[in-house]
């Protein structure tokens, strides 16, 4: 094993795909969740999933019978759970998208067994979010007045509002990663066509595979559409959660107001969104014997991005607290003196153990490959970026410029429900991907595999790469061919 | 091997500049020119200093991008074990060994101080800067500058020396060595990068604050920095060296890296101003202010132009990027831009303090241009001079010289 875990390229880029496993196993392996029904864990996260998936409904049924009053929201604190925990969805989002988009573009092939279930996370996290805001509004029946719609009142949103950015930031964003998301799946689900034993399966991965045969003409459509798709994705990635951080940075609310939020929320939200990839895969990929696949080189590399990340984000800390003590004014360091120090003391700290302190952890390669560690890890990542917008949320509305109104903001138990329900729907929704659409690209592991070159030469080894040794600095009649 | 190709290998005719070769003149000839260039300098001061000081600091930290450019652009090829970009990682290597020049050039600024920064001697009702002088005094600046200039001397030598011992020996154990130590030459180097940038070019202006202006900076470096590698190559390969070595793929991935990392430029440009345009708090906007004030809106209307539209669109074709000519193009346009943008940053306040008011070219942005150009092109030349172009001794250069975008 621990030769197979080399990943030194000065010595040779290890395989991909452990074990020397042909296209015909690879198939079988990312079929079996599909195929098979005696997935007892499965039905066992199933249920827990749908039963939180219920106290969804029935916390949304009653917040629309009674009104948000039934949160713990007050004066000054207007934007409460509800705003910590879209942001903190959508940032979920983001980490699907970087594998599909931003590493395809960087030639990174090790994405190829992780893109499929993260652009699924994606798309499940967005879900998640838009409820938040959606549900916000109060009387629900009029949320389309979130869409500049013409009607005789003239009466428009405030276009030089970031809410009013968001929205059609998110839904760009949803609706593209979800054609990404399509168009990759297509060749797979024209396998899955191929694979199947019953009727209804023929007809419905018949439906949505769009007439694939796999002749070379598709294949060609098929990569150009996906190398435009990336790049349409790439931009997505950046803008949805720099509009995000302008819903609180164009104020002039301290704590809020600060010039780096762009980028440091994006670091956060790739951040906390690799925690969640790690959170569902690491699980996953045992359940259903994929771990030759979802190889420990894919959740260390997924670790170093936690740690980059972490660490960007760690900066931005940093960079905040240096300029509001730099800048002299007195509001801004009472701001992050009272994050730090202040009633809320306890949720500014859990979240700098979790984002900046135990991600350090990663530097050591027995953390790294090690599946138990980082699956806590993961946890700690989930945790400490909910807080993070918790912190920046509360903190900052509680002790306003008024300390009359000053009070300790309290959730109700609603708030909590709620929250807790946003999971059973995102994990009810993982769950029946899993076992409804492959969770691995299998077209795209096996364009990665050895048997995939041109030149591949089983007798050698199975090494097709061949002309990689050393060059040397020859004697000068020698040129390259 | 089993495929067509014999392995691939460089000649050393292709990798070593001959001692006859016009390039191997050219470390004497930039040095004799810088010292020119800083000898006018010194004798166009004159009675006003101010304007000699803004120009050296204007030119020292468009130089200063091409050094820590390379550093980054080394110790991330290392971080991520890429493959492609060993045939380029010399000329970056080149680049960061400039490094502890930057040192001796940083001695006009130490002698400007006084002119350059208002809060040497703060007004006495200055509560503000009153507050901030824990940190902007003159005894810490001097420390914190010797510590960066300290630091990234050592990483560049490190690096630098371990990458040439290679050539020799062609130890794979040299690749190891680096990939480890170079995580933590990027916490050192992100840190020392945007304190230097809050004390050199934030601190002109030391009642404006702003916590992405070292980001701000690091990414202008980075456009800098792709663009020289792209024209160093070029340059070399009209020199006859490096034929087949770097290829119209390796032009293409810079190309790309231009593009790429200009739109960060912008992105972060963006972000810093339209935060503070929106929320429009006096001490914030301020420093935009200087900015639009006369012919300074000219500039920052060619900046937003000729920093992001033209090359955004310019840079965006595959064929633009592949072939030399238009890619040279595209790349002396950045490093041109690159210029405008450190002018911009650091002119206008003083400009603004000693009653100007818009934008002039001095004659001494030319001249210490010419100085501290002719000293950094010296040093980079002469380390092109001395050893190889490429890394010949990596153990993974036979992929990089394959290396070909699909």
């Amino acid at each position: 094993m621990a030769q197979r875990l080399e990943m030194d390229p000065v010595s040779g880029r290890a395989p991909l795909v452990l074990g020397a496993t042909s296209f015909d196993e690879l198939t079988k392996a990312v079929a079996a969740p599909m195929e098979r029904t005696d997935w007892r864990k499965w039905w066992v996260a199933f249920g827990v999933s749908v039963s939180l998936l219920g106290l969804l409904l029935v916390s949304v049924s009653w917040l629309v019978w009674e009104g948000i009053g039934i949160w713990g929201l007050n004066n000054p604190v207007g934007w409460g759970w509800a705003i910590v925990n879209f942001v903190f969805w959508v940032g979920i989002g983001h980490a699907g998208t970087l594998i599909s988009a931003i590493l395809f573009l960087f030639r990174q092939s090790w994405r190829t067994s992780i893109n499929r279930s993260a652009e699924a996370m994606t798309i499940f996290a967005v879900m998640c979010a838009l409820i938040f805001p959606g549900i916000h509004v109060g009387r629900i029946w009029m949320a389309y007045y979130l869409f500049p719609i013409p009607n005789q009142m003239s009466m428009w949103p405030n276009f030089r509002s970031p809410l009013l950015w968001d929205v059609f930031a998110v839904s760009t964003y949803f609706t593209v990663s979800l054609l990404f998301w399509f168009v990759g799946l297509i060749p797979d689900l024209a396998t899955m066509r191929d694979r199947a034993t019953t009727k209804a399966r023929k007809i419905g991965y018949g439906i949505f595979s769009l007439g694939w045969r796999g002749s070379h003409r598709h294949w060609q459509h098929y990569e150009i559409a996906y190398l435009i798709l990336a790049g349409l994705a790439t931009p997505l990635v950046l803008s949805v959660h720099t509009i995000v951080s302008f819903d609180f940075a164009v104020s002039q609310l301290p704590g809020w107001h600060t010039t780096i939020f762009p980028p440091y929320f994006v670091a956060g939200a790739i951040f906390s969104g690799f925690g969640m990839v790690l959170t569902l895969l690491i699980p996953a990929r045992v359940i259903f014997d994929l771990e030759h696949i979802i190889t420990v080189k894919h959740l260390e590399n997924m670790a170093k991005i936690i740690l980059l990340t972490g660490s960007l984000v760690g900066y931005s800390y940093a960079m905040e607290f240096f300029i509001a003590w730099y800048s002299g004014n007195p509001n801004e360091s009472f701001a992050f003196v009272n994050r730090m120090f202040g009633p809320y003391a306890w949720a500014y700290w859990i979240m700098v153990s979790c984002n900046v302190i135990t991600p350090q952890l990663i530097w050591f390669r027995r953390v790294r490959q090690s599946p138990l560690i980082l699956f806590i890890l993961s946890i700690f990542v989930n945790i400490g970026m909910w807080f993070e917008r918790f912190v920046i949320t509360v903190t900052s509305l509680a002790n306003d410029f008024l300390p009359s109104s000053w009070g300790y903001f309290r959730p109700t138990i609603w708030d909590l429900t709620t929250f807790l329900g946003s999971f059973g729907l995102f994990f009810t929704m993982f769950c029946l991907f899993v076992r409804f659409l492959p969770l691995v690209a299998l077209a795209e592991v096996k364009s990665v595999q050895p048997e995939a070159d041109p030149h591949y030469d089983p007798e050698a080894g199975g090494v097709a790469r061949g002309d990689l040794e050393g060059a040397t600095l020859a004697a000068p009649e020698v040129t390259h061919a | 091997m089993s495929h067509g190709h014999a392995p691939r290998t460089v000649a050393a005719e292709d990798v070593i500049i001959p001692s006859g070769h016009a390039l191997a003149k050219l470390p004497l000839i930039a040095a004799v020119v810088g010292l020119i260039g800083i000898g006018a300098s010194f004798a166009l001061m004159g009675d006003h200093p101010e304007q000699f000081y803004l120009s050296w600091l204007t030119n020292f930290a468009f130089f200063l991008s091409f050094g820590l450019g390379g550093l980054w652009f080394v110790i991330v090829q290392h971080v991520t074990r890429a493959g492609w970009s060993i045939v380029v990682r010399r000329a970056a290597e080149n680049l960061m060994v400039t490094l502890p020049v930057f040192a001796l050039l940083f001695i006009p600024v130490i002698m400007g101080m006084e002119h350059l920064y208002h809060w040497v001697h703060p007004e006495e009702g200055d509560v503000v800067l009153q507050g901030k002088l824990g940190y902007l005094n003159t005894t810490f600046f001097l420390g914190r500058a010797a510590f960066y200039f300290i630091g990234w001397a050592l990483f560049a030598l490190f690096f630098y020396a371990k990458s040439v011992r290679q050539d020799e020996s062609k130890a794979a154990q040299i690749s190891r060595t680096l990939r480890g130590v170079a995580p933590v030459a990027i916490v050192f180097f992100a840190l020392t990068l945007t304190f230097g940038a809050f004390d050199w070019f934030m601190s002109l202006d030391p009642h404006w604050f702003s916590t992405i202006f070292g980001v701000y900076y690091f990414a202008g470096t980075t456009v800098a920095t792709f663009a020289l590698l792209a024209l160093s190559a070029m340059v070399l390969q009209r020199g006859g060296l490096l034929k087949g070595v770097v290829t119209t793929e390796h032009y293409h991935d810079l190309g790309k890296y231009l593009f790429a990392f200009n739109v960060f430029w912008t992105y972060i440009a963006f972000s810093q101003y339209f935060l503070i345009w929106y929320a429009n708090i006096p001490e914030e906007t301020m420093w935009y202010m200087y900015r639009m004030e006369g012919t300074w809106l000219y500039v920052s209307a060619f900046l937003a132009l000729g920093h992001f539209v033209i090359p955004f669109f310019y840079l965006m074709s595959r064929h633009i990027k592949r072939n030399r000519k238009t890619l040279a193009i595209g790349a002396l346009w950045m490093l041109m831009m690159h210029w405008v943008d450190m002018y911009w940053v650091i002119q206008p306040p003083l400009a603004h303090h000693h009653g100007g008011h818009g934008a002039s070219l001095s004659v001494l942005d030319l001249t210490t241009f010419i100085g501290i150009g002719g000293i950094f092109l010296a040093v980079y030349a002469w380390r092109m001079r001395s050893k190889a172009l490429v890394p010949v001794g990596d153990p993974r250069l036979a992929e990089s010289l394959a290396f070909e975008n699909l």
